[in-house]
């Protein structure tokens, strides 16, 4: 049995529980009772993906049908995946222990660039042909991917059979009702594929391909016929009652997000032309703080967690955050619970807000500032001003808090020196307020972070067509900042140039990135988002021998008439919008957000309406 | 406040559980089943879990012990099937009473050791040798260092069995606040001792007990 041969060699690995299942809330069935076998696969270790929300609503989604069954399957850790690859083990389900080589479907989920070459390693792990192209003719398994990445699959198109855009809790189900009925008719893959590529939010990319010109750039699309032009993503209309599970699997070994979690609200109203979460999880839908609020104590009572936290893009966003707030901290209050809450804006970041904000948490405050000058900050429509950013601080200073990290991005389109310099400047601002504050926390000193990434222009946003600063340029950006901060109250951090670079490519690349992928992992690539396993020097070869120019994918102009590797798939939010975005943003001028006035995304049509009342 | 004082199992997939883990594990199990678990009256109060015995990981054990208070007094059978119905596998509780001796009283453990070997019947010899000599020297870790100790005096040996290639060792060793032989020390010294090859298959905690083999309770 495989589940001896695993056990022979569990207790020589590091966190062996993470190889084993049996956790509290984890569903074990009788798989002769099982019609169709889902492999929920996140391509990063256990201890991250286990955080991962969308995984914990549709492996209970999935298992709430007595006939399919969802299991959870991550990467190993280097010194387990050794022994796997010494032992014969193949990559297998935490809940049967059975490889997952014969299952259905192997689903994975896309949450970020950095983890497509784990995606290659885990399909060799489960002796799955790493190429869709090889995997013949018989129904077999149907490997998938969905998550926020897949809004732009092309790098990942050769591996896999389809994608499923949008939101999972319905087209997930209709996939899987598909395939048992194709299963049970003896159908070939290729029937089967036809047919999937007719539900909304299903794209199949071998029926789609693409010409390029000379210059690189797409020359057409073709698409066989019978299958849809444009993919659209699927939406959950009824937010409010979509089905949210009332227990998690409660993983025995810490994990990074150990804790209750409640989904407030889906989409954003903010439209920051950077962030691609904000245009593609529209539209703007929010539960009722009734039904957070319950769904708050079953998650509770159901996993023994002590500890609850509110996801969403922007949780003060919500319409009812105050009446939200004095509903749940009734309940966690009186039951030791924790409630904490992360992405809040400065903006409306009110004193009675941050009265209940001060009785549920003791950490450090973080802004989100974004950009160092107000023109630049227009620029991205980050709609926060200095005048806020600085009452929100005086506030947090007089209730206690003594240190502050800000959030900034390098590298964003338009930027000059001055914005860089600038960042320095509001840290210091911030410095110069906390010893203008007499009452503020006695004896102790202010500490400003300043914490910068590198921007990153990604599919479907206003900066889609940007290009990405070169590496020279953001260093000497970095070198700019840390000579422009004078006192040892600030201290200044960044991300790793190389790394932002290839999250460029991998963004905004088409189906010629699959070879560069693949050719990378080859090569030993693999967990590249962790430090100590990035090997840039790896991926420079492999873009090298692919004869693909990393800088044609992130330092260049994609220009408005292009086609982009994207533009078959719709995620309502429309290229004009982006395009007009785009061109409003170079002009230094802000949107307003969607509740003070829409602004014709196109995300209307999926609900035949308006999103708010008033605009 | 009410003092209990329950005896459970840790097999299976449990047993991949760490120490370290399984107060964390304990506290979420006391919240799902809405027992009226009491907290310590500090600056930040935390529900009151007491281990016994700390259990290495990867063994089994049928009587690992935990105290814990209560703040309303209730049926023990209650707090038993309220506790069990929402473990993760591989653990379940034994009974719930209340506490009697004090966990200082704990002198010995008594272990299962199952071992697996090509040639189980040389493995016998070697142990039936090992076990024979006048001496058991063995290093062991202690938080001062590396030091050489001798199991000879400590070992108690109950019993051996073979099955098949299965030998299977049942022993006791000191247990609780004061010494405490790991199993896994005396293997190493057959290791060391034998060329005899063998794998462990498992090893089980079975009893703890106080002074004059009384079961401790």
């Amino acid at each position: 049995m495989l589940r001896d041969k695993i056990e022979k060699h569990l207790l020589s690995v590091q966190k062996p529980s993470r190889y084993i299942g049996g956790e509290a809330g984890s569903i074990v069935k009788d798989a002769s009772n099982i019609d169709v076998r889902f492999a929920f696969c996140f391509p990063d270790t256990y201890d991250i993906g286990m955080s991962h929300l969308g995984m914990k609503i549709l492996y209970s989604l999935i298992n709430e049908r007595e006939n399919y069954w969802c299991e959870r399957v991550f990467a190993p850790a280097e010194d387990f995946e050794n022994i796997m690859r010494e032992n014969d083990i193949p990559l297998y389900g935490l809940e049967s222990l059975e490889a997952i080589t014969n299952f259905d479907f192997i689903g994975f989920t896309m949450q970020y660039e950095l983890s497509y070459t784990n995606v290659l390693n885990m399909l060799d792990l489960a002796n799955i042909p790493i190429f869709a192209s090889e995997r013949g003719n018989k129904l077999g398994q149907i490997v998938c991917a969905g998550g926020p990445c897949v809004c732009n699959p092309e790098p990942l198109a050769d591996f896999f059979d389809l994608f499923i855009l949008g939101e999972g809790e319905e087209v997930n189900l209709e996939l899987m009702d598909l395939y048992n009925e194709h299963k049970k008719a003896g159908s070939t893959r290729d029937e089967f594929l036809r047919a999937a590529a007719r539900i909304e939010g299903v794209y199949v990319p071998k029926f789609y391909t693409f010409k390029y010109k000379e210059d690189g750039t797409i020359l057409q699309l073709d698409v066989e016929d019978g299958v849809p032009k444009t993919v659209r993503k699927r939406i959950i209309k009824d937010f409010d009652n979509v089905y949210y599970p009332d227990n998690f699997v409660v993983p025995f070994t810490e994990i990074v997000h150990d804790r209750a979690s409640v989904e407030v609200l889906r989409g954003c109203i903010r439209g920051c032309r950077f962030c691609q979460a904000g245009f593609i999880y529209r539209p703007f839908r929010e539960k009722t703080a009734d039904t957070i609020a319950e769904q708050t104590r079953a998650l509770c009572e159901n996993t023994g967690y002590d500890e609850v936290s509110l996801a969403s893009l922007s949780t003060s966003d919500h319409s009812e955050i105050g009446d939200m707030l004095t509903k749940l901290l009734d309940y966690t209050e009186g039951n030791r619970i924790n409630m904490s809450l992360p992405s809040l804006r400065v903006d409306n970041f009110s004193e009675e807000l941050l009265e209940k904000i001060k009785r549920v948490r003791k950490s450090g405050l973080t802004f989100a500032a974004e950009a160092g000058t107000q023109r630049l900050r227009n620029v991205i429509n980050k709609n926060v001003s200095e005048e806020e950013l600085m009452n929100t601080c005086r506030i947090a200073f007089e209730g206690g808090y003594s240190s502050v990290k800000l959030y900034f991005m390098m590298g964003l389109p338009t930027e000059t020196d001055e914005d860089i310099i600038g960042i320095a400047d509001l840290a210091q601002r911030v410095v110069d307020l906390y010893y203008s504050i007499e009452n503020r926390p006695k004896g102790r000193g202010v500490q400003v972070s300043i914490s910068t990434a590198t921007f990153v222009p990604k599919p479907f946003t206003p900066f889609e067509f940007e290009p990405q600063d070169t590496r020279e340029e953001i260093e000497r950006k970095q070198k700019l900042l840390v000579d422009s901060i004078k006192t040892k109250k600030i201290r200044a951090s960044w991300h790793d140039p190389d790394v932002s670079l290839l999250e460029a490519v991998l963004a905004k690349g088409d189906r010629r990135l699959c070879r560069v992928i693949y050719t990378a992992w080859k090569k030993g690539c693999k967990f590249d988002s962790w430090g100590e396993y990035y090997r840039f020097d790896k991926w420079l070869e492999a873009f090298d021998e692919c004869g693909v120019s990393t800088g044609f994918y992130a330092n260049r102009r994609f220009e408005y008439d292009e086609i982009l590797p994207w533009d078959h798939l719709d995620y309502y939010v429309s290229k004009e919008f982006f395009i007009r975005e785009n061109k409003t943003a170079r002009s230094a001028q802000t949107t307003p957000n969607c509740r003070l006035k829409c602004s014709a995304c196109g995300v209307t049509k999926c609900i035949g309406g308006k999103c708010f009342d008033k605009t | 406040m009410i003092r209990l004082r329950a005896v459970f199992e840790k097999k299976g997939r449990a047993r991949y559980i760490s120490h370290l883990d399984l107060n964390r594990c304990i506290q979420r199990i006391f919240r799902r089943s809405g027992l009226p678990i009491w907290y310590t009256e500090g600056f930040n109060p935390h529900p009151y879990f007491s281990f016994a015995l700390a259990l290495s990981l990867g063994f089994e054990s049928c009587c690992e012990v935990l105290d814990f208070n209560l703040n309303e007094d209730m049926p023990l059978d209650e707090v038993r099937s309220r506790l069990n119905a929402v473990m993760p596998d591989g653990m379940s509780i034994a009974s719930v009473a209340p506490q009697n001796k004090k966990i200082t009283a704990i002198e010995k453990a008594e272990y299962v050791v199952e071992l697996s070997s090509e040639a189980p019947d040389k493995l016998a010899d070697a142990f039936g040798a090992l076990m024979a000599s006048e001496k058991i020297l063995i290093e062991k870790k202690t938080k001062k260092g590396i030091k050489l100790v001798d199991l000879k005096p400590s070992v108690e040996l109950i019993s051996t069995e073979r099955a098949g290639d299965a030998f299977r060792i049942t022993l006791m060793l000191p247990a609780g606040t004061q010494t405490n032989f790991n199993p896994t020390l005396l293997l190493e010294a057959l290791k060391n001792s034998s060329e005899t090859e063998f794998e462990m298959v498992k090893i089980v905690r079975t009893r703890i007990l106080c002074e004059n083999n009384e079961f401790f309770s």
